[in-house]
């Protein structure tokens, strides 16, 4: 349906298609590739008929699995307002520095986050993304100085 | 106010009938519709509207409740509205008798405002996926009224209206494909001249942060201003296409100009959060230039949603310092008419109704993300604008502002601003991150960061008692814990500050003498109201602990915080034995 008309009938739910519109190509005034692998085909196709800037042949954060990948930057866009300093310190969510939890645990918090407590950043992120993080986390340690 | 108060008049007469109703029945008389005439008038036994009146005060005329007696002031009735993840928000609305409040995921009750008997209950169906997603949710601060219905907005995009006597659903709209940008509505609507304003969240999410114009009766969309490069001028100041992805969004409400016809509103900051530019942010950097509107308080024509004037609070924010928290004070000075607007940061900026600057002062008392802002011009002297990379000096304040998006008062009768000022500061490791391209369910903050205190001393939270327009200090009372509720002032000369460790104080409006407090059992970060039925006032206020600021205090601070529930909430109602 479009924006801005009533409706009688409940909204979607969870497991439908994340872009059941069609994508909103007025947000986009010039055209550009969108680099997003997360994507259904049927809107990639659509946006491919566009020119790539030179600016955005930097991967974007949805990059596709085999494509060079900062899960530093990533952190900092997405996991660094609750996992207080780049996660060695606690704060709105726990300390990620040191964790004794294990791989598959993370894995799992990160897609289907707690309710209340952490966002599910399934969909949001794939499958070589969160395992880039995970390593990321791993790798921890103190700030320098 | 150029009308005779004839609301006087009027709300005796719903006193009487609301008294009659309640000994006969269970619900009160429903009196007479609120309309924008109604809500301007301001009608001394109720809240018709978030910040209590277009004036945006903030403050009840009632006495009944006063110093000389307000040490007798005990609970008279409570409602749990269940489900309260990240706790309760909201702002109670009363209108004859009836209490109109929302919960978590949007739930919205109407109470009876002498007994708390539920009149009725309306839970809207939601994309709990979607919600499962987003990080500043499910919480909810709160609904409108107007002509017969209440306006609530949703998490997943929509704006829905119910019958104000039934809570049956009238209409439910649309606004948003939040699937697509992760945002929807936590902010409370505001209804105005037949239309219901509400705007999107945005700052922390690539999308353009708009603000809808919905039409009270049918529900359809009116307007809609895009808060990022809205228009021809304002694209000019998001470099490398960066408008596409912007941020922005009005996620409170602002309040209505009745002598201009002009809604005044405050725009969210834009994405990413810190940026990487260093000094020269109009040519380098993630978003080069000013980024209008974000960061902005603007005036739009309520018919229309055209924008008539502005200013920037803060041109390319670079601080996560929102232009869209608190109230919006119309008063009047030595003949002028003035608006005062607290931007998130801690500056207060007193305005003509045109949005010219005429005055600007600061709340807290450590702040250094600029030198200073010019009193006279609205400049910002010696910002800090950062390069990619380990910030030498903290920051400050921190990221929850030195204010919060809640509101404080103003009293007519003491003249005086009750404002809550937040002194905390941060680390700082600014990312350069990649531009994110097209807007995804994902935050853009660009930063690694963590709480830190003040130099040389500890967080600590302050209410102080200021002349709105010159900033002038009368009196201040320190919190270890910086309280994050909205303030309260009444006619009866009493100050209401609802603390985060869960009491409740009365404070003398003209001294600051803690004359009253008592436990709710939980934090507060939401609203406080006082109105009448049956002839009789009531304090009403919301508990309940666990947004964006409040989940920073059980680590920062252990103590308390630390067995504070963080998915609990309760609607505690006080009035005079």
């Amino acid at each position: 349906m479009a924006a801005g008309e009533p409706v009688q009938t409940a909204p979607r739910r969870t497991g439908e298609p994340m872009w059941l519109t069609k994508p909103d190509l007025s947000l986009m005034k010039t055209s550009h590739v969108m680099k997003l692998d997360l994507l259904p085909r049927a809107v990639l196709a659509a946006a491919l008929t566009c020119a790539t800037p030179t600016w955005a042949q930097q991967p974007a954060p949805g990059a596709p699995d085999n494509a060079p990948f900062d899960a530093e930057q990533l952190f900092a866009s997405t996991c660094g307002w609750c996992h207080s300093d780049g996660g060695r310190a606690a704060g709105k969510g726990p300390q990620l520095m040191g964790t004794s939890k294990s791989d598959d645990f993370i894995r799992e918090r990160i897609k289907n986050g707690k309710p209340g407590a952490m966002p599910a950043f399934d969909g949001a992120l794939s499958d070589a993304q969160i395992d880039a993080i995970i390593k990321y986390i791993r790798s921890l340690k103190p700030q320098q100085g | 106010m150029k009308k005779q108060p004839s609301y006087l008049a009027v709300s005796v007469a719903i006193s009487a009938a609301v008294a009659i109703g309640a000994t006969l029945a269970a619900s009160p008389a429903f009196a007479q519709s609120v309309d924008t005439a109604r809500i301007e008038a301001g009608g001394q036994n109720d809240w018709l509207t978030y910040h209590g009146s277009y004036k945006s005060y903030h403050y009840s005329p009632l006495a009944q409740i006063n110093t000389g007696n307000v040490a007798n002031l005990s609970v008279a009735w409570i409602h749990i509205p269940g489900r309260s993840t990240r706790g309760l928000q909201s702002m109670p609305l009363v209108a004859d008798g009836v209490l109109y409040y929302t919960g978590s995921y949007s739930r919205v009750f109407a109470l009876n405002g002498a007994t708390g008997e539920v009149i009725w209950s309306y839970f809207p169906e939601l994309d709990e996926g979607l919600i499962a997603r987003q990080t500043h949710s499910p919480y909810n601060r709160g609904v409108a009224i107007g002509d017969g219905k209440v306006y609530v907005g949703t998490m997943d995009g929509r704006l829905i209206a119910l019958d104000m006597k039934t809570g049956k659903v009238a209409w439910d709209t649309k606004l948003i494909d939040s699937q697509k940008l992760t945002v929807g509505f936590t902010g409370a609507p505001l209804f105005a001249k037949g239309t219901v304003v509400i705007g999107a969240q945005g700052g922390e999410w690539p999308g353009r942060g708009p603000i809808f114009g919905v039409d009270a009766a049918t529900g359809k969309k009116k307007w809609e201003f895009l808060t990022v490069a809205g228009t021809d001028d304002a694209m000019k100041t998001w470099g490398s296409d960066s408008w596409r992805t912007g941020g922005g969004g009005g996620w409170m409400p602002g309040t209505y100009d009745t002598d201009t016809n002009t809604v005044l509103w405050g725009t969210a900051n834009p994405a990413p959060l810190y940026d990487w530019s260093g000094a020269d942010f109009k040519t380098q950097g993630a978003r080069p230039g000013d980024n209008l509107y974000t960061s902005s308080v603007i005036a739009l024509d309520v018919d229309t949603g055209k924008l008539k004037s502005f200013h920037q609070e803060l041109p390319h924010d670079a601080w996560d310092f929102d232009s869209a928290v608190g109230e919006f004070l119309m008063l009047d000075r030595d003949g002028q008419k003035l608006v005062v607007h607290p931007n998130k940061s801690g500056y207060i900026f007193v305005y003509d109704r045109n949005l010219a600057v005429k005055n600007v002062w600061r709340i807290t008392q450590n702040s250094n993300f600029v030198k200073n802002i010019d009193p006279k011009t609205g400049e910002l002297i010696g910002r800090r604008d950062f390069a990619a990379g380990k910030v030498e000096e903290p920051l400050c304040p921190h990221i929850s502002g030195g204010v919060s998006w809640n509101s404080g008062s103003y009293n007519p009768k003491t003249g005086l601003y009750y404002k809550l000022g937040q002194e905390w500061c941060m680390t700082l490791d600014v990312m350069k991150t990649t531009p994110i391209v097209a807007p995804q369910a994902q935050l853009n903050i660009g930063a690694n960061f963590k709480i830190a205190p003040p130099p040389g001393g500890e967080i600590y939270g302050h209410l102080d008692a200021r002349d709105p327009v010159t900033g002038a200090k009368k009196w201040e009372v320190r919190f270890p814990e910086p309280p994050l509720a909205s303030v309260l002032s009444t006619g009866g000369n009493l100050v209401f500050v609802p603390d985060s460790r869960g009491t409740v104080h009365a404070y003398d409006a003209d001294s600051g003498t803690e004359l009253w407090n008592h436990s709710d059992g939980t934090g507060h970060q939401g609203g406080i109201i006082s109105y009448s039925a049956g002839g009789k006032q009531y304090v009403a206020v919301v508990a309940g602990f666990g947004g964006m600021a409040s989940d920073d205090y059980a680590p920062t601070f252990g103590g308390v915080y630390k067995s504070m529930p963080r998915d609990d909430g309760a609607l505690i109602v006080y009035s005079l034995k």
